[in-house]
């Protein structure tokens, strides 16, 4: 079985799961406020992924280190393979 | 400058995700005559905002796509 199956089925379980609960064909009737909290669910679901994506991807670019040597070395590496080239007759 | 930009991001979400949380879990369970309501609004857009924004950012992406496709495109050739 592809992952992208295991995916699917997993989401297919929840959204049953959710739908049995929300749209209440079995008559067992939940609490109020437990109604009210399941029918957003899962939007709220997407959106505390998304906050976290957005968090994950601000922390990384927060804490990335500059690699100075790494920098000076390509730069040198670009001079030396434009000197190269242009010797060779192409024209920048 | 990158760091601010990023830990302006995790602010941002955290803010986000806080607020979000409060309105959908919390709220339900607290009476309707308590004064943090006033906060938060009316629970039928805790669901109309975030899929406006979803559609919003799918039109954004699709209209990127397409500028940079049109950019790109190469004119049939003509001579041989």
């Amino acid at each position: 079985m592809t992952k992208l199956v295991q995916w699917l089925c997993g989401l297919a379980l929840l959204g049953t799961g959710w739908a049995t609960l929300a749209l209440d064909p079995l008559g067992l009737h939940l609490p109020l406020p437990c109604r009210q909290v399941l029918w957003p669910f899962p939007v709220y679901l997407l959106v505390a992924f998304g906050c976290y994506s957005l968090a994950t991807i601000g922390y990384r670019l927060a804490t990335f280190n500059d690699c100075e040597a790494a920098a000076k070395e390509l730069q040198e590496q670009i001079r030396e393979a434009r000197a190269d080239l242009s010797r060779l007759g192409l024209k920048f | 400058m990158d760091q601010l930009v990023g830990f302006g991001l995790v602010a941002f979400s955290l803010l986000l995700f806080v607020y979000y949380t409060i309105w959908i879990i919390i709220l339900p369970f607290i009476d309707s005559d308590h004064g943090i309501h006033k906060f938060f609004l009316p629970r039928e857009y805790s669901v109309t905002i975030p899929v406006i924004a979803g559609l919003l950012l799918v039109l954004f992406v699709g209209v990127f796509v397409v500028i940079v496709m049109w950019k790109n495109r190469k004119p049939a050739k003509k001579s041989d």
